[in-house]
């Protein structure tokens, strides 16, 4: 069934659609329509799970820490100041290996206080093992949860599930509806090789000596190694479901393209717009969307970057004191394998809109400059 | 488990930090230096019980709603709960940790509903024959008699008692009012003593012609001696003897055995005991105008409290300081009776300040009777060829009542002079105790320091601030239109809510908390007790801080 649905509401769906047992959420703007729908589903009984309201972002992600724990799907949703107070759990979750999936609507960190869209509460995650995935549509946000499920349970590692605020959150689109009846042979119910259980009581969360910590995070990166795969095959294997795939990267119009805008979220959506525009003038030029950052898809970005002669990298972030967090990433991914120049570009801090008008200066700016700036190519900062 | 297992490779390790297999074989117990163990104390209020009632014990049991158990729990030491629990001057409540949080457990409350229950179920009186050939007599069969026959009984010794009365119960019969103490429940109370065991009775047997100290020495192995205070003690007033003055007792004699004694008009009660409330009240009951002079002031009255707040209710008058000095009649008429105004001097040995006269100054009251209750004397001389004896009291060496007489006992008011109810049970237990030891060469028993325990090792924490809870009773109207028992008693309710306010002081009453709290589960929960398992206690002491009621202790290892 299709409905015209707000982006947060597809990420209820999503996960109504994934048989979800335990969801404790704290509410924060933007993401609390997320968890006010699935608080009614729950009420209404359309959705057989618990919902456990809790006192902060913290107990919130620890709830569903011992829920996980407990060997049931589990679910949470956050933004921004939340995602941050989570911080400490959210290392928890990987290290315990549990298979949460939790949706950070991109919110701009405070002070000074915002609720608009940026991407650094997210990034600023980057190192703590979840795997982080960027929607771009209100229908692949709501898939994507349901791929989160069956790709988190497959590796035991988290995964976090990201939306922009209001471009993507607030706003309506059509959403084929998945319905749990649907999605269950695609995503059986979760079975965990081990979890707490009075009958076969464990210890879980032990102290590790020196002998055994190394070993454990050694395993943590080779999970990581090996969602690689699993993301690309549970996408495909939702695309034979359901007819729709995603792809660990979205490239458009790159295969002569000389030129090539690195994009994520809905940004990638405009880009796509501008580039059209060009191509109509003539000018070889392509955009690709980085849909999923962790684990970095290198292979795909170099397959698709190396053919070309300029890269431009929009961040809608940035790491203070290095650049932009997508331009240190795309620039690592080519670093010795090829030549090719890469220019990074920071855009729409704290939710200002990246328009049409924005992207073509970047790419103006980018065939332009004999020299590539090596430093950070600021667009629209009015100093 | 409980092995130490090694890896053979990493690939054996789980993917998180989490066990897969116990840690039995480490014996963390090893690590300690502190040892709790369980240790039960002596509840404060059993110490102050004279007859050492495992109090602690029977209010445990009322929370198991096993009335039975209390009911025997009471028994070991007084074999009529059902009197104590009314009549008792409860020094147990004075001496309940609870006291010094909000307020004492109401004790002889709790004790009385067991001792009803025990009367309403004759069945839990264990029926005792006579299985040993030595006869003992007991002279005298009020509260101190009827507990030493009791218990000789249960050790199977033949008793008879010899009572000068019509009828048994002492001072519990002719003494006490029946608002207080109905007949009719002391009938049942004496009824199921004597049906304990081989318990024979003689009434109207005064020591004297017929029966004697020495005859009674020939024929039996042993006597306890439990004749109580026999006279009111004169006031030594100009007067005092002739019409209009009558003894406290005689009236509360007369009145308790159903006879009409209609006492006049204008009443006064000179004493401030127990006595002199219960004929002023019974005065009251009579329709008289009542007061009570006594020649110190309130505080200094030796009279239970309770029972002065009850006169006071049904409108009895005190004069305090003040004393008779003289009493004058007119022909049949009133009485004029002179009182010497009072004041308080300087600590007596019982530590009241005495009451020494004001001066000259006096004033008169015209009355119609007088009720004399300024104590009780005993009369000794029936025994004193027989033991020692000193101003009119029998002496004892020591609590088991043995006297200057191996074969004669004493206990009860005869040796202490005017006491209380409890004390008199308790002499009675102990006097038989000893002299079954006596017969049987059985050896004594070992009496270790007991050990109690305060407010200071109450965990407070796990306590929510209360008030006693109300005893139900008849309304002020109703007590004194008669004879009518005053307090009702608890139901079932009003019981639990009460006695679920018991700390238990210093014993286990199976809360848990123990067992909940040790961090090294090293605590075993047993069916009527816990269990430290010292091969993992590390002696953290968790256990003795929660632990509400101080039931545990340690000592150091290795000393």
């Amino acid at each position: 069934m299709k409905k015209v649905i707000m982006g947060n509401h597809a990420v209820s769906y999503g996960v109504r659609a994934s048989d979800v047992k335990v969801i404790s959420a704290y509410p924060i703007t933007p993401q609390t329509q997320i968890v006010e729908l699935l608080s009614e589903m729950c009420a209404k009984g359309e959705l057989d799970a618990k919902f456990i309201a809790v006192e902060s972002e913290h107990s919130a992600l620890t709830a569903c820490v011992g829920a996980s724990a407990a060997g049931v799907r589990t679910f949470t949703a956050t933004s921004s100041q939340g995602l941050l107070l989570m911080h400490e759990i959210i290392h928890w979750a990987v290290g315990a290996r549990l298979p949460i999936v939790l949706v950070n609507v991109n919110r701009a960190v405070g002070p000074p206080w915002s609720i608009w869209t940026d991407q650094n509460d997210s990034l600023s995650q980057r190192d703590t093992g979840w795997l982080q995935i960027y929607c771009e549509s209100n229908q692949e946000t709501q898939d994507t949860i349901v791929q989160a499920f069956k790709i988190a349970e497959t590796v035991m590692l988290p995964v976090m599930v990201v939306l922009d605020a209001f471009f993507l959150s607030h706003t309506f689109e059509i959403v084929d509806i998945l319905e749990p009846e649907q999605v269950r042979p695609f995503l059986p119910p979760y079975k965990p090789e081990f979890r707490i259980d009075v009958d076969t009581p464990h210890a879980f969360g032990n102290l590790a000596s020196p002998g055994e910590y190394f070993e454990l995070r050694y395993m943590i990166e080779k999970a990581m190694e090996k969602s690689r795969s699993v993301v690309r095959d549970v996408d495909r294997e939702f695309e034979k479901h359901f007819g729709r795939g995603y792809g660990v990267v979205k490239p458009y119009r790159c295969e002569d393209a000389e030129y090539v805008l690195v994009t994520s979220g809905t940004v990638a959506s405009t880009a796509r717009a501008v580039i059209d525009q060009m191509r109509d003038e003539g000018i070889k030029i392509g955009a690709l969307k980085i849909r999923v950052f962790r684990p970095f898809p290198f292979e795909e970005v170099y397959d698709v970057l190396s053919k070309a002669k300029k890269v431009a990298v929009i961040d809608r972030n940035i790491s203070f004191g290095h650049h932009g967090i997508f331009y240190q990433e795309v620039k690592s991914a080519l670093y010795g394998r090829t030549n090719v120049p890469i220019s990074g570009y920071i855009a729409g801090l704290g939710g200002r809109d990246i328009t049409p008008k924005v992207i073509r200066e970047i790419a103006d700016k980018l065939i332009n400059d004999k020299k590539p700036e090596p430093g950070i190519n600021w667009i629209g900062v009015k100093i | 488990m409980g092995d130490k297992i090694t890896f053979k490779s990493f690939k054996e390790m789980p993917i998180c930090a989490m066990s897969v297999a116990d840690m039995t074989y480490n014996l963390t117990g090893s690590w300690r230096n502190v040892r709790p163990y369980y240790d039960y104390k002596i509840s404060p209020c059993r110490l102050g019980c004279p007859t050492a009632e495992n109090i602690q014990r029977y209010i445990f049991l009322v929370m198991e709603n096993d009335f039975e158990k209390a009911w025997r729990t009471i028994l070991e030491s007084n074999p009529m709960p059902s009197v104590t629990g009314r009549v008792c001057f409860h020094p147990c409540m004075e001496k309940c940790t609870r006291k010094d949080f909000d307020q004492a457990i109401n004790i002889p409350a709790i004790e009385r509903s067991i001792g009803d229950a025990g009367l309403d179920n004759p069945k839990w009186m264990e029926k005792k024959r006579a299985t040993k050939k030595e006869k003992i007599a007991v002279v005298g069969g009020g509260p101190a008699g009827l507990s030493c026959a009791f218990y000789l009984a249960r050790q199977g010794y033949p008793v008879t008692i010899f009572e000068s009365e019509n009828a048994l119960g002492g001072t519990l019969r002719w003494g006490i009012p029946e608002y207080r103490l109905p007949n009719v429940l002391l009938d049942r109370v004496i009824g199921s003593i004597l049906e304990s065991g081989p318990i024979t009775v003689k009434t109207r047997a005064p020591l004297g012609e017929a029966v004697t100290i020495e005859s009674l020495e020939k024929e039996y192995a042993a006597v306890f001696v439990a004749t109580g205070l026999t006279r009111s003690r004169p006031m030594g007033v100009a007067g005092e003897d002739g019409p209009g003055v009558q003894r406290g007792l005689e009236f509360l004699h007369k009145v308790n055995g159903g006879e009409k004694a209609v006492p006049g008009k204008r009443v006064v009660v000179v004493g401030g005991g127990n006595t002199a409330m219960d004929v002023a009240r019974c005065a009251r009951r009579s329709g008289s105008e009542v007061t009570v002079v006594y020649r110190r002031t309130m505080n200094e009255m030796p009279a239970i409290s309770d029972e002065i707040e009850e006169a006071e209710k049904e409108g009895v008058f005190f004069h305090f300081l003040a004393a008779p000095k003289s009493i004058t009649r007119t022909g049949a008429g009133p009485l004029s009776v002179v009182f010497q105004q009072m004041k308080l001097g300087e600590p007596d040995e019982s530590g009241r300040r005495r009451p020494v006269a004001d001066g000259d100054k006096t004033f008169t009251m015209e009355i119609d009777t007088l009720f004399t209750a300024i104590g009780e004397e005993g009369n000794a001389s029936p025994f004193e060829k027989a033991v020692e004896v000193s101003g009119g009291l029998i002496k004892i060496k020591n609590e088991s009542g043995e006297t200057s007489n191996t074969k004669i006992f004493a206990g009860g008011d005869v040796v202490t002079g005017a006491a209380s109810v409890v004390e008199a049970i308790a002499a009675g237990r102990k006097a038989a105790e000893r002299i079954g030891r006596m017969l049987s060469g059985e050896p004594e028993p070992v009496v270790e320091e007991p050990r109690t325990i305060s407010i200071e090792n109450i965990n407070t924490a796990y306590f929510t601030k209360g008030k006693r809870t109300m005893v139900p009773r008849i309304s002020v109207e109703e007590a004194v239109a008669g004879y009518r028992e005053i307090f009702t008693g608890y139901d079932g309710d009003l019981l639990r809510r009460e006695a679920d306010r018991c700390f238990s002081c210093g014993v286990c009453n199976y809360c848990d908390n123990c067992w909940v709290y040790c961090p090294d589960v090293a605590i075993k929960r047993l069916a009527e007790e816990y269990e430290f398992d010292y091969d993992f206690c590390k002696g953290c002491l968790v256990c003795v801080t929660e632990c509400p009621r101080s039931a545990i202790s340690t000592r150091e290892e290795g000393r």
